[in-house]
């Protein structure tokens, strides 16, 4: 029992000695080229990652992604948790798609359990899954335009993202930490006119699609700054762990969604179609993550209309205690492969929680894509693998 | 994929699954492994239909990822990390069995260590899972680390993406991993103390302050039975 | 403004000041989590559109800012730039504290890496409540900070003596 009582002096040694590592917010030339200090924060970003590249003229000689200024310690916050508090905490980890990381985590709980959420529920899961989807990756076609110098892109996603988390707080009561999934199904049934009002909302998303293809996908800039940069070939970008749009755009045909979706979410009830692009670049990760959005709306649009009657909620105990053993449940969030692997010993809290989110493996392969690129296209880079810094350093 | 689980989840672990249904893809899977490695099998357990977990001996931790990638075409590295097995202090009450002593109430009993899936014979277990994308078959790989030596290979030459969850587990638990490239701290300050991850390590301002809903008791909504105001104990 | 700095300054100058800083803050957004999400959407939205309350949201360095709003989770790693950056500020400056997390630490009250309220490391002025907050309640905060703005007397501030609220 080592409890750490760490001594003034050794704080305020630490301190300065980190406020001296800040500092190098400048460029400085070293012996063999020039490092530049990207972040740790910009005010373009929501969350801080502290990027440190080795600079050769414009060229970049090595990339060195610091993340960890968003580490809040949740692998071990949720081992003094009770399995209900643990999908409050989750939420935050991927703060622009929260419902979408409550899912798997309950998927796991009551696999463990072996409980099975009504079909309802099970609906009314995967539409909320495909709604904060949309309100995600909107959002990042937006910022992607921003941090390309196309600015108008923002105040489209900005505005159309409202309509879907309007939809979202209808039902949950939160515009992005919903708190809504329960171990056996959900908090509580649609809203009176809902359904209609999402139909609306579903054609919005499939207009703002358009408009963005028009105004952002189809432009010429955009085109000539993202195609070809960035070239991620399919099998290094398996062996990194990337998952999602992120490995669709490098041409592999694996949606968890279609392949193997875990029970409880009903994506088997929808037509729709996983879109992939052979070239592997930053252009056809934006693009095929656009298409995602449109199919999305369409799986939102079948599965409005056959939502099934009946409870939302199975029977639980009052006191959840999950029994002994372990689980490991993987869903295609927004942003990709996100899971997580539960060790249960029978008692309130989980014995362990790994939670392999996605954006930490996208932003792994950071320093093998960006070796010999410019400056601007690091930019590009980091955009078009999109990451969340909660979803990176959890 | 199959439904929900029919397998019992409440069975003894590792090799003991006669009530179960069978599922012969895993079953090929685990006689593949034994018939590359050998004895470095040393136990397995299938979820029907489900998952596969495989432990192995430390020694060979580096070549079986080898043989999964190259072999078995299991291109896809989904995570790595460590288990510690030390029974919590958690768990058994809202706050930990540790701070209920600092707050004058007498703690309860630690059960006996116990490890999961596929067994275990140390506190310290590496895990890492691996899957397919081609067969969409997954297996959760496991290796146990005697406690005065805890270390094992990297899988960086084989999984690049290794890289950061190998620092990220390194920096939890203070495992080494031979051969990574560049083992230093990801996520906390250099000069932190302690590997959170550890059992043993305390939350200081649990401490201090216990858990708000001890003190803070709220009734259940719509419940006349002041069950619900126990604030989850139970 | 050598009268601010003796200390005597004319009632009526006094406000005429007052209001002309209070519709002119430039804001510096430090997004450091989810609040960066609903800070943006309060600057950058149409729907909520701060810059009718007369803040300016583009300084291009924390050299340049009135304001800095403070959104998200701090952790230890991040709070000397935190503290680097509210010394970086020229006087007067403000702090809005937003979201639970920056507030006291949030749903992180027990981790062992989050900084339990950034109070901890600079004067926060107006704190945010909220988890995160809607934009609507930062644009509440600003016109709260923008009355205490009216009604302080800027001797007090020019001394760089920051008053808290508690």
């Amino acid at each position: 029992m080592a409890a750490p009582t760490v001594p003034e002096s050794k704080q305020l040694q630490y301190i300065s000695q980190q406020a001296a590592d800040s500092r190098v917010n400048v460029e400085f030339e070293t012996e063999d080229g020039m490092t530049l200090n990207i972040g740790p924060q910009h005010p373009a970003t929501h969350g801080t990652l502290r990027i440190i590249t080795r600079l050769d003229g414009e060229q970049v000689i090595s990339c060195e992604p610091v993340p960890g200024y968003m580490h809040r310690g949740y692998e071990k916050l949720t081992e003094v948790r009770t399995y209900p508090q643990v999908t409050t905490l989750i939420n935050r980890i991927d703060w622009l798609g929260s419902f979408a990381n409550e899912v798997p985590f309950i998927l796991a709980a009551e696999k463990l359990m072996e409980i099975e959420a009504p079909p309802r529920a099970r609906y009314i899961r995967t539409i909320l899954f495909e709604l904060s989807r949309m309100a995600n990756i909107v959002l990042f076609l937006g910022d992607l335009g921003a941090q390309l110098g196309g600015v108008t892109a923002v105040f489209y996603a900005f505005r159309d993202r409202e309509f879907v988390l309007n939809q979202i707080e209808a039902v949950t009561g939160g515009r992005f930490h919903p708190n809504f999934d329960r171990i056996g199904g959900l908090k509580d049934d649609l809203p009176k006119g809902w359904i209609a009002e999402t139909k609306k909302c579903m054609t919005r998303v499939h207009d703002f699609c358009d408009e963005l293809e028009d105004l952002l996908i189809g432009n010429e800039i955009f085109q000539a700054r993202t195609r070809g940069i960035g070239v991620i070939p399919a099998n290094v970008g398996l062996s990194y762990g990337l998952s999602g749009a992120n490995i669709r755009g490098s041409g592999v045909d694996w949606d968890i969604r279609r392949d193997h979706c875990p029970p409880g979410l009903v994506y088997d009830k929808a037509d729709w179609k996983v879109c992939t692009h052979p070239d592997g670049d930053s252009f056809s990760r934006s693009w095929v993550r656009l298409q995602e959005v449109r199919e999305s709306a369409k799986i939102v649009d079948q599965l409005l209309d056959s939502v099934p009657s009946g409870p939302v909620m199975a029977k639980v105990p009052r006191i959840i205690k999950v029994p002994e053993g372990e689980a490991y449940v993987a869903t295609e969030n927004p942003l990709g492969q996100m899971g997580y692997y539960v060790i249960s010993k029978g008692d309130l809290v989980p014995f362990r929680v790994k939670i392999r989110s996605a954006s930490f493996n996208n932003v792994s392969i950071v320093p093998w894509v960006t070796r010999g690129v410019f400056v601007p296209d690091v930019i590009t880079i980091l955009a078009s693998l999109y990451f969340i810094l909660g979803d990176i350093d959890r | 994929m199959n439904q929900l689980s029919s397998a019992d989840t409440e069975a003894p672990p590792a090799d003991q699954q006669a009530e179960a249904p069978r599922d012969e893809r895993r079953e090929a899977l685990i006689s593949l492994f034994s018939a590359e490695i050998g004895d470095a099998v040393v136990g397995t357990h299938i979820r029907a239909g489900d998952d596969l977990w495989i432990r192995i001996t430390r020694e060979a931790w580096l070549e079986t990822a080898r043989f999964a990638q190259q072999r078995l075409r299991m291109d896809f590295f989904d995570f790595l990390s460590g288990i510690d097995w030390r029974p919590s202090p958690y768990g058994r009450d809202m706050d930990s069995q540790e701070d209920i002593v600092v707050h004058g109430t007498e703690p309860k009993e630690p059960p006996a260590m116990a490890t999961g899936y596929a067994g275990g014979d140390t506190r310290f277990q590496v895990f890492a899972r691996v899957f397919s994308t081609a067969s969409h078959e997954g297996v959760t790989l496991k290796a146990d680390l005697p406690d005065d030596d805890l270390s094992i290979d990297s899988w960086v030459p084989v999984y690049a993406g290794a890289n950061w969850h190998e620092r990220e587990c390194h920096e939890m638990y203070g495992f080494t991993f031979n051969g990574h490239p560049y083992p230093v701290n990801l996520y906390l300050p250099g000069d932190f103390e302690g590997f959170p991850l550890r059992k043993d390590f305390p939350l200081l301002a649990r401490r201090v302050k216990p858990w708000p809903g001890i003190v803070d008791v709220e009734p259940m909504p719509g419940s006349d039975d002041d069950e619900g105001a126990e604030g989850g104990d139970s | 403004m050598g009268l601010v700095e003796k200390g005597k300054i004319p009632k009526r100058l006094n406000d005429l000041l007052a209001l002309s800083r209070k519709y002119s803050i430039w804001c510096y957004q430090w997004g450091l989590a989810c609040c960066a999400i609903e800070m943006g959407a309060a600057f950058v939205s149409p729907r909520y559109d701060i810059m009718r309350l007369g803040v300016i949201p583009f300084p291009a360095s924390p050299r340049q800012a009135d304001l800095v709003i403070i959104s998200g989770t701090v952790t230890d790693k991040m709070a000397p730039a935190v503290r680097r950056l509210y010394e970086q500020m020229p006087d007067p400056k403000y702090v809005i504290s937003m979201g639970s997390c920056a507030n006291c630490g949030g749903p992180y009250w027990d981790s062992y890496s989050v900084t339990k309220g950034v109070d901890q490391l600079i004067p926060v002025d107006v704190y945010v409540p909220g988890c995160p907050p809607r934009p609507e309640a930062l644009l509440e905060g600003i016109v709260l900070l923008q009355e205490r703005i009216q009604s302080e007397d800027p001797v007090e501030r020019f001394r760089g003596e920051p008053i808290v609220v508690g």
